[in-house]
């Protein structure tokens, strides 16, 4: 029977390739209408600690939510063998190295003594010897895990007497190795797989060949050996074109088309990758037809990154940064210059594991609060934050409007798992898309502009250059921009500040600021923000089949809160039918919108080791909720 | 666009000290300004926190007052975004030497077409008279209870180290001379810095007019003394001679201008090299990012073209 849904995980160490398998399997699958999603989990490190990426295929057409057990492992190495046993399902498939067989766990240098630990009492406690060999035949004879053993070695050896090769390059195949016999598994057609392969290997022709040829004998191989025991039942639905992109990319191309003009940035995991993607764009041509210049800066530091997008959002240019946590603990003084001065900035934050330094490269939703009081003083800011890429590509867009509109700094709020996670996006409609400048004029009449009108909080605003002269301070100001400590002054001026934030309240509408997914009569809702929103609506589909009725409420704008929409939904459930859903310890969503509405949650599915919510986890997790624990804690992952 | 008849001072009231060395600075620059016959509109004064930072709130131009130590990193985005703009930033010692440094030495490896003016006081002026970074070692002002025990920075050591093209110093009380130092500046292309001697009357009772006058003198009144570097072979030691002069301090301190190489690209110039369509005419700030009726100058089929490679055609059977 052809599956609706494949799960699988390619394992290996850090360098060997595991993003271009990402990178080939992701649109061949997507060229044939498949929804995929997939993850990549890493260390903080360049070459040689183990990683691994974690992908979901779906006949709906639809990415969806990542879950466990998987159909299939594909173990580069020894250590994805070792850390990866206990996730592949009873039936399911390992790929593996005949040549690690004999590699022992306490060989596997790389891997952190904790889980050694760990897994070395798990073996002896099933009674597997600890090597590859005794945890192959343990899946083999316990959980009837087909193995599908090749020798890597005569795999390189080959391509050296074939393609006359040096060993070390020979290596380097290794992915495809893989690759190939996902495809043989799978069953995914030969032209899908070369299409995969094109797209990463466009510009070197003989490595592009050589990958194609190897990829169609190890399918060849396997699929004499296995048949085609993990194929997908033919796409039902979705799109006709998809962006295949990771978050980074999506969100630097939405700001691309938002009209970006100015982006500084300082090296930092996991936003770079969006900066880099646009300064690669820094010169728009179509047709050779220039439509636009950004400058990128790298900068010496995120202090310098913010305050030069301050200034360049001063001269008319829609500005933006990209950092994380640590870099954003850098930016907060500035950014209340920012919110003081009426100047639409917008700040990409993706969230990773703190405090400090904490899990670098792994994903979190713990900076919510953080982003919300940042900086000293009182001052209006709107944070947005996406469910999914293509709601993080419209709110890129949307946060230079919102930014413009309402002039204060906004806050786009995601985190590592869409930064990194590669999804099918359904193209999205550009055709609806509007750039909105409120108030800032490119030309206005010479002379000193008196910038801070006490009765309009929304002014008319000038730009450097526009003709007209402004003055900006960081102290309390008068009417022109000048240092003015007035107590009465000060009242009105604070006020002004905070009225903006009364039209936006009033603006925006609260059924873009929360959705609610699911059934009027729902019997539960989970309440969450962010990427959180994937797992969620994967796991109700679930919960359904189990004859569990619930819905999803998902807030995308955290400030200003819709808190109206908030109270009138949380208010027609039983609070303990009601779970909030997050990725951090204290529930800050929780705590958001209990200050806001005075709604108490009883009910927490929490999770901050840094690795993803899963649908399988979360549809567990759900049930104990349900019947009775208050805060479940969910920990699934490697 | 040259400006006439523009009175480069506002009205507001400058609440410096009497006496204060800021005051010469911006009668320094508002002459400049008025010689330069510079556009207010089409310039801006930056500046970070410190009594010398509330400049530009004197000067009657775009003036932007930011936050401590930043006035360098506020100055970058709006020259980059708009290099059609003239762009002057003010700043005390600790406000770029010391919190703001980083930004400092940035300018100079970006060599970015601005002035940056240094009102070299010796001490934290606004917070009470603390030691600067340009305070030496063993030197005990007003406010301090003990002798400062950290070194000093080098400023114009310091510029030249971090690839700044133009590099001056100049006295707070040689108003027409500083006029001059600022005018160059200016006119320079890329990044030129003056350090501004600059009597605090309140806190520096070492660094006084008194103690100035009579060991400034002027290195171009020394006929052989040639700072500009004229062909790229002559860099090397032009710089090897200004910071030996930059060294000169204690009975004769040397004003005047230490250092200019004209021939080294601005990060304007570098970013055009890369993108022949940025440019000071059509800057970035002033594109077209949205058609009449809102929709984006990218529109779906620029999007397609732009991001072939990330779209897949689903063929589905
Ligand atoms: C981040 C931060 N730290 C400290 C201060 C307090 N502060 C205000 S002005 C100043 C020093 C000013 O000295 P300088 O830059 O030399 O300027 P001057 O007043 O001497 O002209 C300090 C430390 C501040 N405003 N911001
Ligand atoms: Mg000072």
């Amino acid at each position: 029977m052809a599956l609706s849904d494949l799960n699988f995980l390619v394992g290996g160490a850090q360098g060997s390739g595991l993003e271009t398998t990402a990178q080939v399997l992701a649109p061949a699958f997507a060229s044939r209408g498949y929804g995929v999603l997939a993850n990549r989990e890493y260390f903080s490190n360049i070459v040689g600690r183990h990683s691994y990426i974690h992908v979901r295929v779906s006949s709906s057409g639809e990415p969806k939510g990542l879950t466990y057990p998987v159909q299939l492992v594909g173990a580069m190495d020894a250590e994805t063998i070792f850390t990866h046993w206990d996730d592949i399902a009873p039936g399911g498939y390992l790929v593996y190295d005949l040549g690690a067989s004999r590699t022992r766990l306490i060989q596997i240098a790389s891997m952190e003594p904790d889980l050694k630990k760990r897994l070395q009492e798990e073996f002896s406690k099933l009674g597997i010897q600890p090597t590859v060999e005794g945890v192959v035949k343990y899946l083999e004879e316990e959980r009837k895990v087909k193995l599908v053993g090749l020798s890597f070695t005569a795999i390189f050896n080959a391509l050296v007497q074939k393609y006359g090769v040096t060993r070390a390059q020979a290596q380097r195949f290794r992915s495809s190795i893989l690759i190939g016999a996902i495809t043989g598994l799978t069953g995914l057609d030969e032209e899908a797989v070369a299409f995969g392969l094109e797209r990463r290997f466009a510009a070197r022709k003989r490595v592009l060949e050589i990958n194609k040829e190897l990829v169609a004998a190890i399918a060849e191989e396997v699929r004499q050996e296995y048949g085609e025991p993990l194929k997908l039942e033919p796409s039902r639905g979705g799109p006709e074109e998809y962006v295949i992109a990771t978050g980074n990319d999506v969100v630097a191309m939405a700001k691309i088309v938002g009209g970006i003009r100015y982006q500084a940035y300082y090296p930092i995991t996991p936003a770079s990758d969006e900066s880099v993607f646009i300064e690669a764009n820094e010169s728009l041509n179509v047709d050779g037809k220039n439509l636009g210049n950004i400058v990128v800066l790298q900068t010496e530091d995120e202090i310098s990154a913010i305050s030069s997008v301050i200034g360049a959002a001063l001269t008319g240019a829609r500005s933006s940064t990209a950092t994380s946590g640590p870099g954003f603990s850098l930016m907060v003084e500035a950014l209340g210059w920012a919110g003081k001065n009426d100047v639409p900035i917008v700040i990409t934050y993706y969230q990773r594991g703190g405090p400090s330094t904490g899990l670098p490269t792994r994903g979190s939703q713990s900076d919510l609060l953080f982003s919300l009081f940042a900086s000293h003083g009182e001052f209006p800011r709107i944070i947005l934050s996406s469910g999914d890429h293509l709601e993080a590509f419209y709110d890129a867009i949307e946060a230079y409007n919102l930014a413009e509109r309402f002039q204060m700094p906004v806050i786009h709020l995601l985190d590592k798992f869409l930064a990194n996670m590669i999804a099918s996006m359904p193209m999205p409609d550009l055709e609806g898309v509007k750039i909105e400048r409120g108030k800032t004029l490119f030309k206005a009449p010479r002379g000193p502009w008196k910038r801070f009108p006490r009765d309009e909080p929304l002014a008319e605003r000038p730009v450097l250059g526009s003709g007209a002269w402004t003055w900006y301070t960081g102290d309390e100001n008068d009417e022109w921009g000048h240092i003015d400590e007035d107590p009465v002054n000060r009242l009105i001026m604070y006020e002004r500040r905070w009225k903006k934030m009364e039209i936006a309240d009033r603006e925006i509408p609260e059924d873009f600021r929360a959705h609610y997914y699911g059934p009027k009569d729902a019997d539960f809702l989970l309440v969450g923000w962010g990427s959180v929103k994937i797992p969620a609506l994967d796991a109700l589909k679930e919960l359904e089949g189990e004859g569990l009725k619930g819905a999803y409420l998902h807030v995308r704008m955290l400030s200003p809160l819709p808190k109206r929409m908030l109270q009138s939904i949380l208010s027609t459930f039983d609070p303990d039918r009601v779970i909030v859903v997050e990725h951090n310890y204290i529930g800050q969503l929780a705590k958001l919108i209990t200050m806001e509405t005075g709604f108490m949650f009883k009910k927490f599915i929490l999770k901050w080791t840094g690795r993803p919510i899963y649908v399988h986890e979360l549809v567990e997790g759900v049930k104990e909720a349900l019947s009775g624990r208050d805060k479940v804690v969910l920990s699934y992952g490697k | 666009m040259a400006s006439r008849g523009v009175t480069y001072r506002t009205e507001v009231w400058s609440d410096w000290c009497p006496g204060c060395g800021d005051f010469g600075i911006v009668a320094a620059m508002t002459k400049a300004f008025q010689e330069l016959g510079l556009d207010p509109a089409n310039t801006v004064v930056v500046s970070g926190i410190g009594c010398s930072s509330k400049t530009p709130h004197f000067i009657n131009m775009n003036g932007v007052h930011t936050i401590h130590g930043r006035g360098i990193a506020f100055a970058t985005g709006i020259k980059l975004a708009n290099p059609r703009l003239t762009v002057i930033v003010n700043g005390g010692d600790g406000d770029m030497l010391g919190i703001g440094v980083a930004h400092f030495v940035a300018l100079g490896r970006r060599n970015i077409d601005m002035t940056v003016i240094i009102h070299d006081n010796q001490v934290y002026g606004l917070t009470k008279g603390q030691a600067s970074p340009t305070l030496r070692r063993g030197e005990k002002t007003k406010s301090l209870p003990a002798p400062n025990i950290q070194d000093a920075v080098n400023p114009i050591a310091l510029a030249i180290a971090s690839g700044y093209t133009f590099v001056a110093r100049g006295y707070s009380l040689w108003v027409d001379h500083l006029k001059e130092l600022i005018k160059q500046a200016i006119q320079h292309k890329g990044a030129a810095v003056i350090d501004v001697l600059q009597p605090c009357v309140t806190y520096n009772d070492i660094y006084t007019a008194e103690f100035y006058k009579g060991r400034l003198y002027k290195l171009e009144d020394d006929p052989n003394w040639d700072p500009v570097v004229r062909d790229p072979s002559e860099e090397d030691e032009k710089i090897a001679r200004a910071l030996e002069k930059s060294k000169e301090w204690g009975n004769r301190i040397p004003v005047g201008v230490f250092y200019v190489n004209p021939l080294k690209d601005t990060y304007e110039d570098r970013i055009a090299q890369r993108n022949p369509y940025y440019n000071r005419e059509a800057p970035p700030a002033f594109e077209e990012i949205a058609g009449e009726d809102g929709k984006p100058i990218i529109g779906p089929d620029e999007f397609k073209r732009l991001f072939a490679g990330y779209i897949v055609k689903a063929k589905r059977s």
